[in-house]
């Protein structure tokens, strides 16, 4: 495939054409207050990323899946209305590399050869996904360090970067060859240009190489390790962590009901709090912050790879870093887990 | 040596001498965080741990939070309103006051991270401090900003900022601020019910309900919080807007009268969320029905928490 270039006088444009009647989500606003919203004023382009990932697009935080009506009177009396699935064309601009891969993460879990997701697949599947790289990664940033890059492919359908106050672009998929395709653009070769960005921004952040360390040691060295009381006890137990990760995305069905019927939904949930795994004989597996932590760290270092063939549950998007009130760093607790002794 | 410096020492010195002595099992303090304008809690236990303990205008977590349901003595690093809120936890039966050991910092105030970010608003990848001042840098800039500038909201207003009930205090005390005149609630007041809930609703509409601002709250120690209650379930999961109405308006007033205005479930919020807006109501009620303020002595309780036979209140009786 050949890349294209939109010059800044053709932005607007771009963006319309691509759109293409369909709804464009963008990064809207600046700064810590950058959001990935239905683009109604000018897209950005210098941000760092967006301040929530853009999980909720495909998997809201609340998602009601059906209705049931009880009173004979109603016209669904006695049948499951259908409420689920509120797909609709999407194209998304400016997915950070890092939220593109987490995405596709956790579209392992929702589809997969056991399972389907109805709610997830719609969405997912019909959203075509423009990622905009890293010329300057943040202070927190680290995909590198967690087997991506600030050019990162993954999950995207093209890859986009600011080039002259306007874009160059990279078709990463046969749909994104045929979105950028209708923008009709000026084609031109870009892969050297975009080897060497990524290579100046991957050096740009800082090396962290104990990864390698963690896949190699057997998942009870790790577990049974003496460190995960400690690291555990500054842990304030609230949700933050799970709550702005990209690849987080375990869920909780509530039913809320009344005389006349009830709503089903989905909710997100967080391994952070004691309730996410009680039973209900009011027996928890996980009873401390010691378990619920070491279980959110092990699984994203090593129960994710095992199960995706090396891929990281942590993409390096820097959210939990900055956003933990108690600065539980996942840097820190990985270069721990490769030192510490069982 | 500034004033932060020489804090930072006692605490070590003192910390070191605690725990050689037997006199505390664990100090909880601050280190320094691995991210700029970051403070972090920090559990010491040997006395060479205790070369990692720091002061800083960054200590933005209220320490006294990690008080409830611990065993053993403890030594807590303690600026005006976490000391109030640990003397709070005494009177309340959380934890035993001979287990407790409080290192009083005098507190001129911490920075808002926030508030430095709207005024350099490019990414900060270190931050120095001196007494007076931060000095914040990143690819290409170095901008150096009054601390008196950057103060978090409830450190402007703070009427206890050396911990006076602290066993020992590290520096000499710290002036006080002024206190907080509610002018803003009292205005809010004097609006019509749908004009307050329009504003308390528009206040919490990013609420994620991530409950960080609860699990920040050296208040918020029940076994089962009201929202994680089962059977039966008093409040659902969803994002609806009365659900997270509920859940802020009686956690509100379940800290009635006990708030020492920390800040820290506002430090917590991941979305800036001005959650003390809620406690900043019943504060003033408090203080203007009771004239008490908490964590001030260590006998006294909160006035929601008692009931005497001479009671005014014709209600009860």
């Amino acid at each position: 495939m050949t890349e294209y270039i939109v010059k800044e006088d053709a932005l607007t444009a771009f963006f319309q054409a691509i759109a293409n009647g369909r709804r464009l989500l963008a990064p809207q606003g600046q700064g810590e207050n950058c959001r990935l919203e239905v683009a109604t004023g000018p897209v950005s382009l210098d941000y760092g990323n967006t301040h929530l990932s853009p999980k909720a697009t495909f998997f809201p935080q609340t998602e009601k899946i059906l209705a049931y009506h009880k009173k004979a009177d109603q016209p669904k009396y006695n049948q499951y209305q259908d409420l689920g699935d509120h797909a609709e064309p999407t194209v998304i601009f400016g997915i950070r590399p890092c939220d593109a891969k987490g995405l596709a993460i956790s579209n392992k879990v929702f589809q997969n050869d056991r399972f389907t997701d109805p709610y997830w697949k719609g969405k997912y599947e019909s959203a075509l996904k423009i990622g905009l790289a890293c010329l300057n990664p943040s202070p927190q940033c680290f995909c590198a360090a967690m087997g991506g890059s600030p050019f990162g492919e993954m999950g995207l359908d093209v890859l986009a970067y600011p080039k002259e106050k306007g874009l160059g672009l990279k078709p990463l998929t046969p749909a994104g060859e045929e979105l950028v395709k209708a923008a009709s653009l000026p084609s031109a070769d870009l892969a050297s240009e975009i080897k060497d960005l990524e290579k100046k921004a991957i050096e740009a952040q800082g090396p962290l190489d104990t990864y390698q360390i963690i896949n190699e040691r057997k998942i009870m060295e790790l577990y049974k390790a003496d460190h995960w009381s400690a690291t555990a006890e500054p842990c304030l137990g609230c949700g933050v962590c799970t709550f702005f990760c990209p690849t987080c995305h375990c869920f909780d069905i509530q039913d809320e009901t009344s005389e006349a019927g009830g709503v089903r939904m989905r909710n997100w949930d967080t391994c952070m709090s004691p309730l996410f795994t009680v039973h209900g004989s009011g027996h928890n597996p996980r009873p401390s912050k010691t378990e619920r932590v070491r279980q959110r760290f092990m699984h994203k270092l090593k129960y994710i790879p095992i199960k995706q063939d090396g891929v990281r549950g942590c993409t390096g998007c820097g959210r939990c870093v900055v956003m933990c009130p108690a600065n539980i760093d996942i840097r820190t607790v990985a270069a721990t887990m490769a030192q510490a002794s069982a | 040596m500034g004033a932060l410096e020489t804090i930072t020492q006692k605490i070590q010195d003192k910390a070191k001498s605690l725990l050689e002595s037997g006199q505390a099992e664990v100090v909880i303090g601050y280190r320094k965080g691995s991210t700029p304008l970051v403070a972090a809690p920090y559990f010491a236990r040997t006395p060479s741990d205790c070369e990692n303990l720091i002061w800083s205008s960054f200590a933005k977590l209220n320490l006294a939070n990690y008080l409830p349901n611990r065993t053993g003595k403890v030594a807590l690093v303690a600026k005006g309103c976490d000391a109030r809120s640990a003397v709070g936890q005494v009177t309340e039966n959380q934890i035993p006051r001979d287990n407790l050991y409080l290192i009083g910092v005098p507190c001129s105030g911490l920075v808002d991270p926030a508030k430095v970010a709207a005024k350099e608003g490019r990414p900060i990848q270190k931050a120095t401090e001196t007494d007076e001042t931060i000095t914040v840098s990143g690819v290409g800039f170095e901008v150096e900003i009054k601390k008196a500038e950057v103060l978090r909201r409830n450190c402007e207003v703070c009427s206890h900022r050396s911990p006076t009930m602290a066993d020992e205090l590290t520096g000499p005390e710290a002036p006080a601020a002024k206190p907080d005149d509610f002018a803003d609630i009292k205005a809010l007041l004097a609006k019509s019910p749908s004009e307050r809930l329009d504003y308390f609703q528009d206040l919490i509409k990013d609420c994620l309900r991530c409950y960080a601002c609860r699990n920040a709250c050296p208040l918020c120690y029940c076994p089962v919080c009201f929202v994680d209650e089962t059977r039966p379930q008093w409040l659902g999961k969803s994002t609806d807007p009365m659900d997270t109405m509920t859940f802020h308006l009686l956690r509100a007033l379940h800290c009635a009268g006990r708030c020492t205005a920390c800040g820290a479930c506002e430090t917590a919020c991941p979305v800036n969320i001005k959650v003390r807006e809620f406690n900043r109501v019943l504060d003033k009620a408090v203080q203007e029905n009771w004239s008490y303020e908490p964590g001030l002595t260590w006998e006294q309780k909160p006035p929601l928490t008692v009931y005497q036979p001479n009671d005014p209140a014709d209600f009860i009786k």
